[in-house]
Order: C-alpha cells, then sequence, then structure tokens
C-alpha cells in the first residue's frame, strides 16, 4: 500500500514538475501544443469509433486518421522549427518554416480530399 | 571528369607573375576561376547528359526502334490506350483479352507511373508540334530518364560528397552496364524511370536530413509518390530508409532534422502512395510496410521523451517518467501488432519478399518464381560484366564513407550495402545497386584523385612560392602525405593518377562494348553470325505475331507460355490464356499442366479454356536456346504445383532431362515435345547430321513420327523459331 | 391507305418467310443405284420423297459423270445410297467426297445389304456404325422372324423395337411391326452421336444362314441395329439401315406377323417407319433454329459491350422448329441459359410465352471476367442448339463505389474539422506573432 502510495505521490511530483516547467514555454508554442493535442485526441476518437462500428469504408477512416495524424506531425514539425531554442534550426527563419509548413498541409488536405471518398 | 577536379590548378604561372596577381587581382582571378569551373562543371554535365542518352541507342542503330523484350509490350500497349482513351478510361481499364476467361483489372494491378510519363512526353511533345508517333516516345523514355539520373547522381554527389565526386557519379552511371542493361532505347519497363525516381527520392530525402526543411522533405515525398506509381521496387525505399533512421537513433546521431525530414516524408509518402490503386492499403496492411510504421511511432516517442527531458532538466525525475512510458508504448505496441497480425489486416510476408532474405526460399516454394531467368541468384561473372572496375571502387568509396562519417555517408553506405545485398541474391536488382555503387566508387575515384593532384600541385606550389597556399582547404589526411614528403612522391603520385585514367578509360571501353555487344539485343529479332561471320536477323517473332493478327477471327484465344502472352496481346492483338503478369498460379499451373499433358488429355483441358491457337517457341533449326523445350521443365514443375498428375520425374531420365532416342516416354510424346518437334523429323538442319537434329540442344531427336490428331499446324515460320497450331474443333461426326 | 400500309405490313412476315432461304429441308438429292431396276422396285419410298416436294436425280454409282460438286458449290442437298456393292463410284466421289458431303452439312441416306461392299461399310465405320465383318452375315432371329408362306431360314425378320421418340419417328405409333432382311451392324461406343432407331429382339444374331454355326456370333440380340441414325454436330443426319430390300415396294406392301404373335397385319410396318425416318433425317421434323439472341440491362434495350458485376440484366432467344413448310414456334419449359465463366455462374430456366420466344432476367454475380450467356439444348431427335455468346463483366469504376457512407461520416468531419483545425490555427499563430 504504501509502495503504491508513494508511487502515485511520485507521479503527481512528476506531473507537477513537467506542468511548471510547461508553463515557461512561449505562447506560439503552446498554440502549436495546443493544436497537436487536438489533432491526436480526434485521431484517437476515430480509433475508437472504428473499433467499435468496423473498418468498412476503410479508405474513409484511414484518410480521417491521417489526416489527424499528419496534421499533428506536421505541427511539430513547425513548432520544432519555430522554437528558439533548437540551435539546429538558427538559419531557417520562422516565416519561411511556417511557408513550408502551409504547403505540406496543402497538399496534405488535398490528397485527404481525394482518398476521402 | 579529370579534367575538372584538376582545373582549379590551371597552367602554372612563373613565380613573379604569379605573385603579382595574387597580390593585385585575388578578386577577379577568384571569381575567374569560380567562373571558369562552373563553366566547365555545366559543360561536363551537359556531354554527360548527351552521352547517358546517345550510349543507349546503339540498339536503334543496329535493329531499330522498337519496343523489346516481353512486358515493355504490355507498358506499350497501356500506354497507347491511355493516350487513345484518356486517363479515367485507363484507370478503370478491365481488359479482356488477357488471362481469358479471367481477365484483368489493368488500373488496379499495374504501377501507372511508366505510362503516365510517356503519355505526358507524348502530349508536350506534340504541344509543342513534333507530330512524334507514341512508339517513339515510349522507345525514347528509359535513355531520357537515364540522362536525368545522370543529373540527380551528380546532386546526390554533390549533397554527399562534395561537386567532384558528383560529376564523376554522374559520368559513372551515364555509361554503368549494370543500369544499361535496362534502359537501352526501347527497353520501355519500369525500371527505367523507377531508377531515377528512386534515387531522387533518396537524394531528396538525404538533403531534406541534411537541412531539415519540410519542403524538401515534402518533394522526397513526391519522389516517393512517383516511385510508388513506377516500380513495386518501392519497397526498397519503404524499408531502407527506416532502416537508416533506426541505425542514426541507435548510433546516437538522432537529430530533429532527422525527426522533421522522416515524419513529413512517411505521413505525407504514404498518403500519396495510398493514391495508386495496386498499392492501396499495403502501407497498412502488409508485414513489408510495417518496419516503416514502427520507426514512425519509435520516433515519435523518442522524440516526446527528448522533449520531456529537456522540459525536466532532472536524470532521476526523468527516468521515472521513462519507466511510465516505454512500459507503456512498448505494451500499447505490442498488444496493436499482435492484433493486427491475428485478424489478419497486417498480412504476413509475400514470397517475392521472403525470397529475398533468403535465397534458397523461392526454388523450394515458389516455382514461378524461381522460374523467372531474372530472380535467379547473381553469378560472380555478371557482378563483374556489369560493374566492371566499380567492383573494386566500391570499397574504396566505403573507406572514404566511414572516414568522413555524416548523415548522408551514413546513408549512401547503408544503401550500398544493403542493395549489393539484395544483388547478390536476385540477377534484376544489380539494377538497384547500381546508382549506389556508382556513388561510392566516384566518392572512391574523386577523393583519390583529387589527393593525388593535391599531391603533384603542392610540391610545384612549395618549390614556386614556398608556402602551401593552394592547400590550405587540406585536410590531416593530405596534410600526413605532404608532410612525409618523399624524393618519389610526385612521380608515384603521377604514376597513380595516370593508372587511375588508364582504369577509367578501360571502363568506358568496356561500358561501350557491352552496351552495343550485350544489351542492345531487342529479344523480340534475333541475331547471330552467320557462317561467313555476317549478320542474321530472325524476325519469326513478329512474323508469327502479325499473321495471328491478320488471319485468325479477331475473338480468337491463343495459349501459348506465360513469356509471350504480352507480346501477342500487343502484336498480335488476340486474347491470351497467361500472360507475364503471372498473378494466378493456378492458371499459369493449368496450361503447364495441358503444355506436358498427351495430345487427347490437352485436348480436354484446351477445350475448356475455349483456346483456338497454341503457340510454341522453337530453337531447334536456329539453335535458339531459350525456347519452351528448355523451358518446359519448369511447366512441369508449375503445372504440378498445382495437379499432382504432372509428376517431374515422368519427363527425366536418371534426373537428366533429354530430347533424343533415350527420352522418358511422357516426355517424347506430351503435347509440347509434339508440337515443337512436329515435321521436325523430315527437316536436315545442319550439314553432315542426320535428319532431326536438334541444334539448339545438339542432338537427334527421339520421336520423328509425330502425328497431331487435335491439333493442326497453322503456321510454322521462316527459321521455325515460332509455330502456332489450331486447335480441331471436335469430331462432326463422333 | 392505312388499310393497305396494314395489309403490307401483315404480308411482310409471310412474305419474308416464303423467301427466306433459311430452309433446313433439302430439295434436291441426288439417289445413287446399282441398277436402275431400284428406281421401280422401290417406288413407294421415292414417291413418297417426291410427293413432298424432294427433286430426286437417279444416277447409276458408277456413272462416270456424277459429281456431288462443282465449282466448289454443292449441287444437292441430300444423298441416297441405294448403291450396297459398289465398290467404286464414278466420277469424283469417293468416301472422303461423302464424309465432306456430310460434314458440310448435308444429309445422307445409306442402305446397305448382306453383299455390301467395303466402300459402304467403310462410310458406315466413318459414321460411327460398324457392319458385321462376316461377309456372309445376316441378321437370323429364330423367335421374331416373320411368318410367310415359304418356312425359310428366318432372315426376314419383324422388329418392333423402335426407339422411343415421337420426333424421330412421329407422334403416330407404328402398329406393325418392320420387315427387315439384311445385315446387321452394332454402334461404335465411342461415338456419342449415333443412335439405334430399329434394334433387333434378344434373340437375334448375326451369322451366315446357311452354313452351321461353328463358333458364337460376334453380334448378339439386341446389341444388333438394324437401322441407326447419327446426327453429326452440325446438324446433318444419317441414315444407315442394313437391308436395302426394306425400303422396297414389295415390303411395304406385304402383310406381316410375327412369329410367335396371334396378330396379323395387313400392311407391314415398314412404309409409316421410313417415311416418318425420311421425314426426320432430311429436316422435316425436330429441326430447331435460335434466333435473335438479345440481352441487355434491365431497363434498356440496346445490348451492352460490357456488363458490370451485379447489373441486373435480361436475356432472351427466339427458338423456332421446322414443320417442313414453315417456321413454328417451339414450346418447352426445358430451355436453360447459363452465364458461365469456366463453370456456370448462374444457371436459370428460360420462360417461353407460347410463341418461340423464351426470356429470362438475373444478376450477373459478383465475380468480373470474360463471361458466356450459354444455350445447351441437346434433346433427343433434336437439332443440338449450342449457342454461346461471349461478354466481358467488369468490376466497379472508381466512381462507382457508394460515395457517401453513413458510417464513415465521422472520418469525413473529422477530416474537415482538421482542414478548418488548419484555417484556424494559421490565423492564430499568425496574429500571435
Amino acid at each position: 500500500m504504501a509502495k503504491t502510495s508513494s508511487t502515485t505521490k511520485d507521479a503527481q511530483d512528476l506531473f507537477h514538475a513537467i506542468w511548471s516547467a510547461y508553463s515557461a514555454t512561449p505562447t506560439n508554442l503552446k498554440i502549436i501544443d495546443l493544436y497537436v493535442v487536438f489533432a491526436v485526441f480526434t485521431a484517437l476518437l476515430q480509433v475508437v469509433y472504428m473499433a467499435l462500428v468496423g473498418t468498412f469504408p476503410f479508405n474513409s477512416f484511414l484518410s480521417g486518421v491521417l489526416s489527424c495524424v499528419g496534421t499533428a506531425v506536421l505541427a511539430v514539425c513547425l513548432r520544432i522549427q519555430v522554437n528558439k531554442e533548437n540551435k539546429e534550426f538558427k538559419d531557417l527563419a520562422p516565416e519561411r518554416a511556417f511557408a513550408d509548413f502551409v504547403l505540406c498541409n496543402l497538399v496534405l488536405h488535398l490528397v485527404i480530399m481525394n482518398f476521402l471518398g | 571528369m579529370a579534367v575538372t577536379t584538376a582545373t582549379p590548378t590551371s597552367p602554372p604561372p612563373p613565380p613573379s607573375m604569379a605573385q603579382d596577381l595574387l597580390n593585385s587581382l585575388p578578386k577577379t582571378l577568384k571569381l575567374k576561376t569560380k567562373q571558369q569551373e562552373l563553366l566547365l562543371r555545366v559543360t561536363t554535365l551537359g556531354l554527360i547528359y548527351i552521352l547517358a542518352f546517345i550510349t543507349r541507342l546503339f540498339s536503334v542503330l543496329r535493329y531499330e526502334s522498337m519496343i523489346h523484350e516481353f512486358d515493355p509490350y504490355f507498358n506499350y500497349r497501356t500506354t497507347v490506350y491511355l493516350t487513345e482513351h484518356g486517363f479515367s478510361e485507363f484507370w478503370n481499364w478491365f481488359d479482356s483479352d488477357s488471362w481469358y476467361p479471367l481477365g484483368r483489372i489493368i488500373g488496379g494491378t499495374l504501377y501507372p507511373g511508366l505510362m503516365l510519363t510517356a503519355a505526358a512526353l507524348y502530349k508536350i511533345l506534340h504541344f509543342l508540334r513534333f507530330a512524334v508517333h507514341i512508339r517513339e516516345v515510349c522507345v525514347l523514355t528509359a535513355p531520357f530518364f537515364a540522362s536525368n539520373t545522370a543529373i540527380v547522381a551528380y546532386f546526390f554527389g554533390k549533397e554527399v560528397w562534395d561537386s567532384g565526386a558528383g560529376i564523376v557519379a554522374a559520368a559513372l552511371i551515364a555509361i554503368c552496364p549494370g543500369y544499361i542493361s535496362r534502359s537501352v532505347a526501347g527497353s520501355y519497363d519500369n525500371e527505367g524511370v523507377a531508377i531515377f525516381a528512386l534515387l531522387l527520392t533518396f537524394y531528396l530525402f538525404v538533403k531534406a536530413v541534411n537541412t531539415g526543411s519540410l519542403s524538401w522533405s515534402l518533394a522526397s515525398a513526391f519522389g516517393y509518390f512517383y516511385m510508388v506509381s513506377a516500380w513495386g521496387g518501392y519497397v526498397f525505399i519503404i524499408n531502407l530508409v527506416p532502416l537508416y533512421v533506426l541505425v542514426l537513433l541507435v548510433t546516437g546521431r538522432y537529430s530533429l532534422r532527422l525527426y522533421v525530414a522522416y515524419n513529413c516524408m512517411y505521413v505525407l509518402g504514404m498518403l500519396l502512395a495510398m493514391q495508386i490503386r495496386f498499392v492501396g492499403f499495403q502501407h497498412v496492411q502488409s508485414g513489408e510496410h510495417m518496419a516503416s510504421m514502427g520507426v514512425f511511432f519509435l520516433l515519435q516517442v523518442f522524440f516526446f521523451l527528448d522533449w520531456v527531458k529537456h522540459l525536466l532538466g532532472d536524470v532521476k525525475l526523468f527516468q521515472a517518467f521513462l519507466r511510465i512510458t516505454v512500459t507503456g508504448a512498448i505494451s500499447v505496441g505490442a498488444i496493436a501488432l499482435g492484433v493486427g497480425t491475428a485478424s489478419g489486416y497486417i498480412s504476413p510476408w509475400t514470397g517475392r519478399f521472403y525470397s529475398l532474405l533468403d535465397p534458397t526460399y523461392a526454388k523450394d516454394h515458389i516455382p514461378i518464381i524461381a522460374s523467372v531467368s531474372e530472380h535467379q541468384p547473381t553469378a560472380w561473372s555478371s557482378f563483374m560484366f556489369d560493374f566492371h572496375i566499380l567492383l573494386f571502387l566500391f570499397p574504396a568509396g566505403l573507406y572514404f564513407c566511414f572516414k568522413r562519417l555524416s548523415d548522408a555517408t551514413i546513408f549512401i553506405v547503408m544503401y550500398g550495402l544493403t542493395s549489393m545485398y539484395f544483388a547478390g541474391v536476385m540477377v534484376r536488382l544489380i539494377l538497384v545497386a547500381t546508382p549506389a555503387v556508382c556513388l561510392i566508387s566516384a566518392i572512391a575515384v574523386s577523393a583519390t584523385v583529387k589527393n593525388l593532384t593535391r599531391v603533384v600541385r603542392a610540391k610545384s606550389q612549395t618549390l614556386q612560392s614556398g608556402s602551401g597556399k593552394g592547400t590550405s582547404a587540406s585536410k590531416g589526411s593530405s596534410k600526413g602525405v605532404i608532410d612525409n614528403s618523399q624524393p618519389f612522391q610526385k612521380n608515384g603520385a603521377i604514376v597513380l593518377l595516370l593508372g587511375a585514367f588508364y582504369l577509367l578509360s578501360r571502363y568506358a571501353i568496356h561500358c561501350t562494348w557491352v552496351t552495343a555487344e550485350a544489351y542492345s539485343s531487342p529479344s523480340i529479332v534475333l541475331a547471330a553470325r552467320g557462317a561467313h561471320g555476317q549478320r542474321v536477323m530472325f524476325d519469326d517473332y513478329r512474323e508469327a505475331y502479325f499473321w495471328l493478327r491478320q488471319n485468325t477471327p479477331p475473338d480468337a484465344k491463343v495459349m501459348s507460355w506465360w513469356d509471350y502472352g504480352y507480346q501477342i496481346t500487343a502484336m498480335g492483338n488476340r486474347t491470351v490464356i497467361v500472360d507475364n503478369n503471372t498473378w494466378n498460379n493456378t492458371h499459369i499451373a493449368t496450361v503447364g499442366r495441358a503444355m506436358s499433358s498427351y495430345e487427347d488429355e490437352a485436348y480436354d483441358i484446351m477445350r475448356s479454356l475455349d483456346v483456338d491457337y497454341v503457340l510454341v517457341v522453337f530453337g531447334g533449326v536456329t539453335g535458339y536456346s531459350s525456347d519452351d523445350i528448355n523451358k518446359f521443365l519448369w511447366m512441369v514443375r508449375i503445372g504440378g504445383g498445382v495437379f499432382p498428375v504432372i509428376k517431374e520425374p515422368d519427363y527425366l531420365v536418371n534426373g537428366e532431362y533429354r530430347v533424343d532416342k533415350g527420352a522418358a516416354p511422357k516426355m517424347l510424346n506430351c503435347l509440347m515435345y509434339k508440337l515443337c518437334y512436329y515435321r521436325f523429323g523430315e527437316l536436315t538442319t545442319e550439314y553432315g547430321k542426320p535428319t532431326g537434329y536438334d541444334r539448339a540442344r545438339g542432338v537427334e531427336i527421339g520421336n520423328k513420327d509425330i502425328k497431331l490428331e487435335y491439333l493442326e499446324e497453322a503456321l510454322t515460320t521462316q527459321n521455325w523459331i515460332v509455330r502456332i497450331y489450331k486447335v480441331k474443333p471436335p469430331k462432326n461426326r463422333s | 391507305m392505312a388499310k393497305l400500309i396494314f395489309l403490307i405490313l401483315t404480308l411482310i412476315p409471310i412474305l419474308c418467310t416464303s423467301f427466306s432461304p433459311d430452309k433446313p429441308s433439302d430439295r434436291r438429292i441426288l439417289v445413287l443405284v446399282d441398277d436402275f431396276a431400284v428406281k421401280s422396285s422401290h417406288s413407294l419410298y421415292f414417291k413418297s420423297l417426291q410427293s413432298r416436294g424432294f427433286d430426286l436425280d437417279f444416277k447409276l454409282a458408277d456413272d462416270p459423270k456424277i459429281a456431288l460438286q462443282r465449282y466448289g458449290q454443292y449441287l444437292y442437298d441430300g444423298l441416297v445410297l441405294f448403291s450396297p456393292t459398289i465398290e467404286r463410284f464414278g466420277g469424283s466421289i469417293d468416301a472422303a467426297a461423302i464424309l465432306d458431303f456430310v460434314d458440310s452439312g448435308h444429309d445422307l441416306i445409306v442402305a446397305a445389304d448382306n453383299n455390301a461392299s467395303d466402300l459402304i461399310r467403310e462410310i458406315a465405320t466413318e459414321c460411327g456404325v460398324d457392319f458385321d465383318e462376316d461377309y456372309t452375315a445376316m441378321v437370323v432371329d429364330h423367335a421374331g422372324y416373320a411368318v410367310s408362306s415359304t418356312e425359310g431360314d428366318h432372315t426376314l425378320i419383324a422388329s418392333d423395337d423402335f426407339i422411343k421418340s415421337d420426333v424421330i419417328l412421329g407422334s403416330k405409333k407404328i402398329e406393325a411391326p418392320v420387315l427387315f432382311q439384311g445385315i446387321g451392324h452394332s454402334l461404335n461406343p465411342s461415338n456419342r452421336l449415333v443412335l439405334k432407331v430399329l434394334s433387333a429382339s434378344p434373340t437375334a444374331f448375326s451369322a451366315n444362314p446357311k452354313s452351321k454355326l461353328t463358333s458364337p456370333p460376334s453380334l448378339l440380340g439386341s446389341s444388333i441395329s438394324l437401322v441407326s441414325v447419327i446426327q453429326a454436330r452440325n446438324n446433318a443426319r444419317i441414315l444407315i439401315s442394313g437391308s436395302l430390300s426394306m425400303f422396297s415396294n414389295r415390303f411395304f406392301n406385304s402383310g406381316v406377323q410375327k412369329a410367335g404373335s396371334p396378330t396379323k397385319h395387313d400392311k407391314s410396318g415398314n412404309e409409316q417407319f421410313l417415311t416418318e425416318l425420311s421425314k426426320w433425317v432430311l429436316h422435316e421434323r425436330g429441326h430447331l433454329k435460335a434466333v435473335n439472341v438479345k440481352h441487355h440491362k434491365v431497363g434498356e434495350t440496346d445490348e451492352p459491350s460490357i456488363y458490370r458485376i451485379n447489373d441486373d440484366l435480361e436475356y432472351s432467344v427466339e427458338i423456332y422448329e421446322w414443320s417442313g413448310t414453315t417456321w413454328e414456334p417451339y414450346v418447352a419449359d426445358d430451355v436453360q441459359v447459363q452465364f458461365y465463366m469456366m463453370s456456370p455462374y448462374v444457371l436459370k430456366n428460360l420462360a417461353n410465352d407460347k410463341k418461340g420466344h423464351y426470356f429470362t432476367s438475373f444478376k450477373v454475380p459478383d465475380v468480373y471476367g470474360v463471361f458466356q450467356f450459354k444455350v445447351e439444348y441437346n434433346r433427343l431427335g433434336y437439332t443440338s442448339l449450342s449457342l454461346a455468346k461471349q461478354i466481358p463483366v467488369r468490376p466497379f469504376r472508381h466512381n462507382e463505389y457508394e460515395r457517401f457512407i453513413p458510417a464513415a461520416y465521422p472520418y469525413y468531419g473529422a477530416a474537415f474539422s482538421m482542414m478548418a483545425g488548419f484555417f484556424v490555427f494559421s490565423a492564430v499563430h499568425l496574429y500571435n506573432k
């Protein structure tokens, strides 16, 4: 019992620590994070729905989920690129990063539209 | 190529002049050499571009502008259909002329990239008012893409090493026999554009990894899409790239650039690939593609952990976190994979894939794969034949790559090693290995020549100006060489340089010779040397196919071994029972069974398939060895694999395959034997030999008195290479 | 005016039938005889043919001027060989020519006799009938012989073992037995087209009546066929009889009493039997034709060049029977159509409207490939109908699948919400910068 409670406490500590560390993130990154969470959440919802009703329109399912996954992944990529802490992307202007991001998203959504029906 | 690397040295000016120039006009001179270099580089590339194209035109000069071999005829036929009926009809084309009576959904069972490319070229040319025939476009597609491949190789080489290596790579790949074998004019096959797409994808991916840019990654996803649309070999990319990512992860070279490049490329590439009907859902269902998905998830976990670690900045806390997440992730992954496999959503690996990992697999389990000559394990001689000196430069190049390890060189090394392994397993995968071998060899050549010229040049420079100014950029290795300068070093370097140039010129001569002699044969027109050394052409195939087109009813069904299916539908315009798209083993086995049965049994099978004509290829008169009698054991094996009544030992005598008097009785009376040797017993093929002497096998045949009851001879071509028989209708009165 | 048009319209079908070249009954028949005496001794049989409109051309079998065809055109529609002893035909005719004649769709009546030549035997053998190899043998029946004034050697047989087929022998029952005197034959077991029309009784055997039996006869009992017919695959019909005399006026007119039977018939069954049989052989009965094979999707009238899986289609065919003068609707309820690709995927009985129009409708199976509409109608005595019409069946096109599936709405929603999310996010992201 004691062990469990200590683990729980550890976990609580852990999440507090993470949360406090996270609060320091700049707002624009937080917005991206929110966006990512939204996408991942939608993807999970669809997986649950698929598990309930079966995979019949498999292409629709795939396009639905992949649209979320793609969005999330692209957003994470954008987040990496605009994050000033990442020294690797010093030469990459945020505007350029955002333009790339928009381009990729356009492609993603066009393909999804083709694949959906 | 040698000129380019040596150019910056230019003619060595007298010492005082040099000093002057260096002092007074450093900027102009520098600019000038740069411009010169650029000019030279562009000119060289242009020459390579043209060279790559024209070296592949031997076949057109020797023969004529025609489509080669077997599969290209199908591609040609579909391209013609595409240009005539438009994309929508092509995409939904249900072809009732092949695989009678099953038919084939062409649109859903081919890689459309090649046809779309050729049709697009055709449209562009017509838009520019060049009234070319679609056949010419098809014939020249492969050389055109070979030229483009050379350019991509240049950029790839530049990205991996430097522009010198790039130019050498472009030159090497332009004339490398391993690549030419599949890209001569007329060889209108998927590989022609696929190698371009493969190299482009790899190049763009490496570029994306190096820059960490989303747009390069997107470009590589498109490259991948093109590759998927062009050739089944895309599986190589979708496995090599994750493997590469994994290796980087393991060796601690993980970077955010890699994360961006791989994720964007994977997700978009996968989505794009799913638009190809033939590939469809394989990316999420087939075992061959699971590696990439696994790596994708692994990368997410890795990134997440890295991020949390960064956030926490505390090792202890992080470890606690790690415990929770890692156990969670692993169990979730294992459950998902287990459920997927058990419920059948994830299909197991296919036979072709197994045979790649285990070369003996196909031989034991899938005769239809093993029967294709392209799927045989590679002999050393063909490595030598296709790579020549590259085979020796390859390890040297690997050495240089390891010495200057970077993300890009790791990639090229992995590409080289894995593709070399696969090339050893299957002859036709030499093609995949060729670009890697060329690139790595180019690194070796370029690095060696550069070092050597540096030695030569450094000596003169030290003598003249007293300072190693020209070698200021030299790396540790060359510096060491210069420091320990020995008296004969310069001469030695010159000798080595000359040796290198000699080797390279031998390579060029070898390549030209191979292209001219070995790889330019269309195999639909056969060439041989006559008794007086002159060229003799056998145009029997086309004679037979045009006969079919002109003299048989339009809905006639032709049975032949599957090798000739595409040609019959494309040139003879008749329905075939089986063709080169070997998707239905049972159907092929039925044909194999008919060919290896007695005539009356075969007749029943042929009636049930509504066969009107039977076509066999026979080389006994001309000595053409890849005829149906030599392929016959495969028919027996494939037929026997499905119908156990056909037993291979029945056709062999003491395990030996023979057609003379000592042959097995079943062999002497099976349909294939009868059709090939019908009336052959009356013929004298060679002076001083008895009648019925088979020149392809060098024996006198064992059954000269062949009577056909259910079939009748319809056509035997000039040199007896193709023989066509008509299946008689059932007897009127019995 | 309208009346006139109506008249013409009603007349058109009649005119058409009257001018129709597609009349299966033969009109010109070559009769080859050994001796012109046969012409008079068998005149009743010939008269019955002539009275039905046949144009008989009598020639001696060894006449050097006889020919079956000239300039590649056959001069006759039928051939009667009443020349059992001929060893070599005159002119250009030989066994192969006669078989070619049959194989190109013409009819043949062959009568052999106890002195039948090798040539006649060869023709018979090629048609799946083997006469007794013993040249001296005749069919003898000590139990089923015909009672006559002189107690003979029992080679004159009264046989009443007919094939049970109204189509071949007519609907009127043949009451009197048929007189037969000649040689017997057996049917080649590998030939599935040949039919025994008149077989010998179980007590019959084939042997030389003049000599004592030394070994068991090779042909025995009811396996002996006296008269056989063959309908070839191209619907040419052949009659082979082991007796020429059964066609003669003498046999036609003589009374008959079978041994052991109390009833004595004033007139033998020969005339009825052989006349009815000749009607069948010369296609005045039992000849079917199928025309107007049509198939189309339900609700359409044009025949498509390709079907799609799961299409509903209608298939129809018209079947007529030749009555000797006109085409009459054929009525039967056992005509079936198969939708066939290596094996029948659909097998349906065709309904008919009693006017010769047969039709059905069915759904194309969920399998693509090259299918055939097959009607294989083989009934005893009727010409075999074998209709095969090839039609490919394709799978759905990419835009023929259902577009909006209710079960997939959440996925659509997700995809569109992602798109919306992208716009919102872009706006926020840019604004926030």
